[in-house]
């Protein structure tokens, strides 16, 4: 084991994982994250805190993910390499494994321009692959960036993303490699909405034998209303929503019922898929659906190891 | 062959923006002699900050001064480089005689103007935006950061940490879409670009290796640079 | 009282002016900038055809209006004139 958290074990166990976010409020609030963690923990392995995500200040992952441990409950760190340079991310790194983190998911983080600081500066010191790398050497050598040697272990499950539906699409596989390379564990995919085009890169994955070194969790957010869907066809970069979900949900009687039929549909087809190993439930504030969607789509209950 | 003479046609430079003229009348309104000063070089050729502009200012601070009934002396002059000692010495006394000098120089002219001005203040009357080329009459694009330490040889001739919105040194990330970068359809991802032109060439697998960590010493972010060529600068023996 | 020629313009009006009610029987001093070989012909072919235009209307003749610079119209603006008239 390399981190020995609940998610590591559900993937090395072979099992199916299912994982879902928990966004951290704009304010200080511990009851926000416990109210969430409530929702999802007996429907989910582990619950990524994502970290101030779409570039608006929220309570920082590390916070979210500390009060969820108080749960009982697996967290995911989220970090993104937009807000601190290598000093502060290897500093977060060893509080965050002092605290009992044992997940963490390297981002590059969207850019502050459409946040609410959008005069802030950028750090992007390293990018994200960098950032998997860092925290491999730092788990494995027990080393910093520097070189230097770190006191004590860092027993992290490493993880990345990738959006199999940005550009340039062939080379999506390349850079997944890289971050394979890097030193990635599981890997949380962008929100599937176009299956066949995301079997078309997981053959690309499998051909590559990437499937083989890696867990590939699917991501999938519900839709709730047919404003959500227009929005994330028209204005979210990198998401590519097909015009007949967004026609079904115009056309639906009950629009979150039809919202919920699709993600189980995805859900359904993604599993068929060869080599996905979990699925990664975004549910934007709509959480209470998590344990629906998990309940109706066969994947409860979740394993206890 | 004519789009291969037209390409190195383009003029690679430093490129700034002319400044709001209401800042403009804000920073210079309380000084009774201005001096709008020009530089010729490079914002001469972004249309922002050469000879012609200065006397255009000139002639723009006159009219308002006129009109909120301030009594001022505006002159206008320019040389060839405000980056350079030798171009400074026929304006030298202009200078000193003002009250303020308005640089219209980027922002190395406007530094390196004031240790030359005595006790007149050297402000600046435009934004020094970037280091780009003229991409067309008119379009003036950021091509280099100025970072110390290139890599070009390594991404295809384009560069990453200019023209990638998060400098990412192993891209494109996951906002990339139509070969745009997710901060707008305008911009292009340079990452993209950098693909698309490693493809071309036929080095894409040069991208398989993870590019490691910068050094950004060599950068602004290691403090203030310097480049001293010793077999020229006799002050190098000094440090 | 003026003459419509292409020199001498800039002795004849008054320098920058402060803003101030307009009087009723304003009229505005405009320069025009004609090109030689369009609006200028044109401007002479009114003469022989004796049509008039106000007095206050002078006329810059230059070989080409698309070698005017900005300059020039500014210059005629801090001059006074009230308004300028580019023709080519």
């Amino acid at each position: 084991m390399k981190s020995g958290s609940n998610l590591e074990k559900v993937l090395e166990g072979g099992h199916f994982a299912v994982t879902a976010e928990v966004g951290p409020p704009k304010g200080t609030s511990a009851s926000v994250i416990q109210k969430k963690g409530d929702i999802l923990k007996s429907y989910c392995d582990a619950l990524n805190v994502t970290d101030n995500q779409t570039a608006i200040v929220r309570m920082s992952s590390l916070s979210g993910c500390v009060i969820l441990i108080r749960m009982g409950i697996d967290p995911v760190m989220q970090m993104v390499v937009r807000d601190r340079n290598r000093i502060a991310i290897q500093s977060d790194i060893l509080g965050a494994v002092a605290l009992g983190i044992r997940n963490l998911l390297c981002l590059s983080g969207d850019h502050q321009k459409f946040g609410n600081h959008p005069t802030a500066k950028n750090v992007y010191d390293i990018d994200s692959i960098q950032l998997v790398k860092t925290v491999k050497t730092m788990r494995d050598e027990k080393k910093f960036l520097c070189g230097e040697n770190i006191s004590g272990e860092v027993p992290l499950f490493i993880g990345a993303v990738e959006n199999p539906f940005a550009d340039p699409f062939e080379y999506r596989v390349i850079r997944l490699a890289k971050k394979v390379q890097a030193g990635a564990d599981f890997i949380q995919t962008q929100a599937v909405y176009d299956v066949g085009k995301f079997a078309r890169w997981m053959e690309m994955v499998r051909d590559q034998g990437l499937d083989k070194q890696v867990h590939i969790l699917a991501g999938v957010i519900p839709i709730k209303s047919v404003g959500m869907a227009r929005y994330m066809r028209d204005n979210v970069s990198g998401v590519s929503v097909p015009n007949e979900i967004v026609t079904r949900l115009e056309d639906a009687k009950d629009v979150k019922e039809e919202g919920v039929k699709i993600t189980l549909e995805i859900i359904e087809q993604i599993k068929e898929i060869d080599g996905i190993h979990g699925i990664h439930i975004m549910a934007v504030a709509w959480e209470d659906i998590v344990p629906v969607i998990a309940e109706r789509a066969g994947l409860l209950p979740r394993p206890i190891l | 062959m004519q789009a291969k003479r037209d390409e190195k046609e383009r003029i690679a430079m430093i490129v700034g923006k002319q400044k709001p003229f209401e800042e403009i009348w804000e920073m210079i309104k309380s000084f009774k002699k201005v001096l709008v000063f020009g530089c010729n070089t490079c914002v001469a050729i972004c249309h922002a900050g050469g000879g012609k502009e200065a006397e255009i200012l000139a002639s723009l601070i006159r009219m308002k001064a006129a009109q909120e009934d301030i009594s001022m002396e505006v002159k206008h002059a320019a040389i060839e480089r405000q980056c350079e000692p030798e171009f400074f010495e026929h304006v030298a006394d202009e200078l000193r005689a003002s009250d303020v000098v308005l640089s219209l120089a980027c922002g190395v002219g406007v530094n390196f103007l004031s240790d030359r001005t005595g006790d007149t203040p050297a402000y600046p009357g435009i934004n020094t935006e970037f280091f780009g080329a003229v991409e067309k009459a008119g379009i003036f694009k950021e091509l280099c950061a100025g970072c110390g330490g290139c890599i070009l040889h390594l991404t295809g001739g384009i560069c990453p940490v200019a023209r990638c919105s998060k400098s990412i040194m192993n891209g494109p990330c996951g906002g990339t879409s139509d070969g745009k970068c997710e901060i707008s359809q305008d911009v292009d991802c340079a990452w993209y670009l950098i693909v698309e032109r490693m493809k071309k060439l036929g080095t894409l697998e040069k991208l398989s290796e993870i590019m490691l960590p910068k050094d950004w010493s060599t950068g602004l972010y290691g403090g203030p640079r310097r480049v001293v060529l010793e077999h020229i600068a006799e002050e190098g023996k000094e440090s | 009282m003026v003459k419509v020629a292409e020199a001498g313009v800039q002795e004849e009006v008054p320098s920058i002016e402060k803003p101030h009610e307009t009087p009723s029987d304003w009229e505005p001093n405009i320069l025009a900038f004609a090109c030689h070989y369009c609006a200028f012909a044109a401007a002479d072919l009114a003469g022989v055809m004796r049509l008039s235009y106000p007095a206050s209307v002078k006329v810059v003749r230059l070989p080409c209006t698309g070698k005017l610079d900005y300059i020039h119209i500014l210059h005629a603006f801090e001059k006074g004139v009230d308004g300028v008239f580019v023709a080519g």
